[in-house]
């Protein structure tokens, strides 16, 4: 645990750059912390758990551990979609341990310059502003950075609360 | 001193000073905690020369961080207990009283190398009043003569390392140096002994402990058990040319009697004490050893390891066990496509590799599940210090008995029994034992008796708390049910008394005729049978009025695997923990009822409410139960019984249960997941909480 939470999480937006994994989802690209990302594996079978939220698609066995996987377009509010042999699971390591969230495809891995990032509500404005803590725009596109803790309920309590409001 | 709490305090060690600190002083706390109270009364000599010597090491390692407090208050009761060790002073119960507040503020005043803060203890006035209890005119007694030679014993195991030379023709010796008695620091003449003997062989086995000496803990007295090509006379002379050796003795040990049946040798009986300096040294450090030798086995040999590092090993493990499984399918499956021939050679070659690779996975499991057993004796060790605290609060007069201490179980199981036997043993002291008026009454000696044992018999570990107290008053529980309208009158009065007494159990019932500040907390035998079927086991009580009362515990070895019926349920594969399934039938064959528009299994003259396992769960996809017929599982929860409608049963299996991790939590009605065959997850079903949800919607019905 002590090594997960030793992962920077830049709450401030740094001068310099970000390192980050770049993924799509419903056509749109988001960036990860590369710091947060512990590998990205192909689509696998997930075990759903009975009574879980419906954005929490099951647990699966990533080599021994068990790892709880997010439909991230169920968790963005985006329209469910069939997988595809594109489909990922990137996991990463959170405050609450590993976890996989379920991405459209893993494009690349990139160094955003800092100077090019900008506070989420300059574009947007949504509920999905609590998962984003900034907006790239680069030449050709727009990339979300995307906060992985306002993603992932930041605990088993807080879970809970998670479910009884959904 | 008072004024400094809250301050930031320094001491001098990095992270892993700090580890091995804490450990070692929560070691010898709670060696000091449950030894203390032994010294009431009993001042025998090994006792009294462990107390010191605990003590001694935490001043040791106090000191060493620059914990001024810590270091000046243990001295204070080093020198108490030094007073009662050499016979100065009794140990009476107001030097027990002024150790234990010592100890208290030890334990206080450890945390304050994690906190680093000023806890604002006030050593000086503990300090003056152990002071003044040595000066107090409390009688001088003579401690009773040690007469028996030491006995050592071999940790299991310890000649492990030395098995090649001894085959190659060395000796074993038992090797007994006695260290000059006028030596300043034997410490550092004990360390050189066992450098001078590592130099000529190996050391199989040291007392005091190699990790011991090497700490400095070293006295006038060591023993051990080397291996070397040298003769003994060799050895002799090399170890004397040690300074301040003032004398060694050794014997060669047959190494038929050094393997014995697993505990080794035994007895190693002294020469006669012309060595012996002194008579007052003998009697002091023959003791010391005896008791050195007992605790033995987790002597020398042993490495600390983190429990995370042995977390991750027993979860490779785990794949591979998984990994044999796949391969064994691999096999069959090959093995009835590849009917040729000319392949037979190559299959019969591939079944001999896996199942070599099965018995290896096999063994590596049960070595690393072995390598996480801890002895009970942990646990157990807490428990004097808590029956005095409370039997003092309710003015009885109680022995603890404690049997079984070296019985391991996994340390997770360890954990997790400490607080339902902390609360079965203030029942025993608080309801069991009656007071001592009560008791000269009832023509018993006015001191009860509490025994704890621990004993392992097959998978299992049993705890067993037995107490010669007034049994269990059924006819107050009685009372009491109908009183708090749990059951007709009629329905009680029917009950046989051994029924009765199992309602003990019973949520919300306390049969203590006050509410004590002992055991009317709120947490009843409910609670305890609650958190011990949580852990898959099995708690029972019996009682004989007038006799005293017994309480069982019965847990897995191991939390890390268990024994679980695998089931199938709209597509989800779920594990049932065996201890608690009854009954799996198919539905053809069940007695199969509609009570009140509800489905329900008559059973052995029982009606269980049946209930779909995944809608029970909270599953609400589309459900369909299979055309040809569904299954049955009858499983219980105290005496509680529900039926689990499921699709398949898919056999038995020794499952590794794993936790579904923080961001899912404790999900109602699952306690983890496992690795199926296939690689694919199963969930691990909590029966005991699904059984008490329906067997409440069920009462009404």
């Amino acid at each position: 645990m002590a090594r997960f939470e030793a992962a920077p999480e830049s709450t401030a937006l740094p001068a310099s750059e970000e390192h980050v994994v770049i993924f799509k989802l419903a056509d749109e690209y988001y960036a990860l912390d590369i710091q947060a990302v512990q590998e990205i594996v192909r689509m696998q079978t997930i075990t759903s758990i009975p009574g879980a939220d419906f954005w929490v698609e099951g647990i699966t066995n990533l080599r021994g551990r068990v790892v709880p996987v997010i439909d991230l377009r169920k968790r963005c509010g985006v329209p469910a979609s069939e997988y595809t042999p594109e489909t990922r699971i990137v996991v990463v390591s959170s405050s609450t341990g590993m976890v996989g969230l379920i991405v459209d495809a893993v494009s690349e891995v990139m160094r955003i310059p800092g100077d090019q990032v900008e506070p989420p509500s300059a574009i947007v404005a949504g509920p999905e502003n609590g998962y984003l803590r900034g907006v790239a725009k680069l030449e050709d596109r727009l990339v979300s950075l995307v906060d992985l803790e306002g993603v992932l309920p930041a605990s088993a309590d807080d879970y809970g609360s998670f479910s009884r409001a959904a | 001193m008072a004024s400094t709490k809250g301050t930031p305090l320094q001491f001098d060690l990095d992270d892993e000073d700090l580890k091995l600190f804490l450990e070692e002083a929560e070691e010898q706390i709670e060696l000091l905690d449950q030894s203390l109270v032994q010294l009431e009364g009993e001042p025998d000599p090994a006792l009294v020369q462990r107390i010191f010597r605990a003590a001694h090491t935490l001043k040791g390692s106090s000191a060493t961080i620059g914990h001024k407090k810590m270091a000046s208050l243990t001295h204070a009761m080093e020198t108490v207990l030094d007073a009662v060790r050499q016979g100065r002073r009794a140990p009476t119960s107001d030097v027990v009283d002024a150790l234990l507040a010592g100890l208290d503020a030890l334990r206080v005043l450890a945390n304050e190398v994690v906190t680093r803060v000023d806890s604002g203890i006030e050593t000086e006035r503990l300090e003056a009043d152990l002071m003044a209890v040595l000066e107090g005119d409390g009688p001088a007694v003579a401690l009773p003569e040690a007469h028996d030679a030491p006995v050592y014993q071999v940790p299991a195991g310890a000649l492990e390392c030395c098995w090649e030379d001894v085959e190659q023709g060395q000796g074993i010796y038992f090797v007994d140096v006695t260290i000059a008695s006028d030596c300043q620091l034997p410490s550092i003449r004990c360390y050189q002994v066992l450098q001078e003997m590592e130099s000529i062989g190996k050391v199989a086995a040291c007392w005091p402990e190699r990790d011991v000496i090497e700490a400095g803990g070293g006295e006038y007295r060591m023993a051990s058990l080397l291996v070397t090509r040298q003769t003994d006379e060799q050895v002799a002379a090399a170890l004397k040319a040690v300074s301040d050796v003032a004398a060694v003795r050794l014997r060669q040990v047959p190494p038929a009697e050094a393997t014995g049946p697993i505990e080794g040798f035994r007895d190693e009986p002294q020469q006669p004490a012309a060595a012996r300096p002194e008579a007052g040294e003998a009697r002091e450090d023959a003791p010391a050893e005896t008791q050195r030798g007992a605790n033995g086995r987790k002597a020398s040999q042993s490495v600390r390891i983190d429990v995370e590092r042995l977390d991750g090993l027993m979860n490779l493990v785990g794949e591979l066990v998984i990994d044999r499984t796949r391969l064994q399918q691999v096999r069959e499956q090959l093995s009835s496509v590849l009917r040729d021939a000319s392949l037979s050679e190559l299959m019969d070659n591939f079944e001999e590799t896996t199942s070599h690779l099965a018995r290896v996975t096999d063994e590596l499991q049960e070595q690393i599940m072995r390598s996480r057993m801890l002895p009970v004796r942990s646990v157990l060790s807490r428990l004097p210090r808590l029956v005095r605290d409370v039997a003092v609060k309710c003015g009885k007069k109680v022995d603890l008995v404690t049997a079984g201490e070296e019985t391991e179980l996994d340390r997770s199981v360890i954990e997790e029994i400490s607080d339902p036997l902390v609360h079965i043993l203030r029942n025993a002291v608080d309801h069991g034992i009656e007071s001592p008026e009560e008791r000269r009454a009832a023509g018993k000696p006015e001191t009860g008796t509490i025994s704890v044992t621990a004993w392992n018999q097959e998978t299992y570990i049993y705890l067993a708390v037995r107490d010669d107290g007034r049994g269990i008053d059924t006819s107050a529980l009685r009372r009491k049910v109908v009183e708090k309208g749990l059951m007709t009158r009629e329905a009680a009065e029917a009950s046989t008394d051994d029924q009765v007494v199992q309602w003990i159990f019973m949520p919300g019932l306390s049969t203590a005729k006050q509410i004590t500040d002992v055991s009317g907390r709120g947490v009843g035998m409910d609670i305890v049978r609650t958190n011990i079927e949580r852990l898959n086991g099995q708690i029972t009580v019996s009682s004989v009025p007038g006799k005293g009362t017994e309480v069982i515990i019965q847990l897995p070895l191991t939390l890390a695997t268990t024994k679980a019926l695998m089931v199938s349920a709209n597509g989800t594969v779920y594990a049932i923990p065996l201890v608690s399934v009854t009954e799996a039938l198919a539905d053809h064959e069940a007695d199969i009822h509609t009570v009140g528009g509800r489905k329900t299994l008559r059973l052995r003259h029982r009606l269980l409410p049946m209930i779909d396992l995944a809608a029970a769960l909270g599953d609400t996809r589309p459900r369909m139960l299979p055309t040809d017929g569904y299954f049955v599982v009858a499983a219980r929860h105290g005496d509680r019984q529900a039926a689990f409608i499921v699709d398949r049963l898919l056999g038995e299996q020794d499952v590794v249960v794993k936790s579904l991790g923080d961001m899912l939590g404790t999900r109602k009605g699952l306690t983890g997941a496992t690795i199926l065959g296939d690689g694919t997850l199963g969930l691990i079903v909590d029966i005991a909480s699904l059984v008490t949800e329906q067997a409440a919607v069920a009462v009404p019905a």
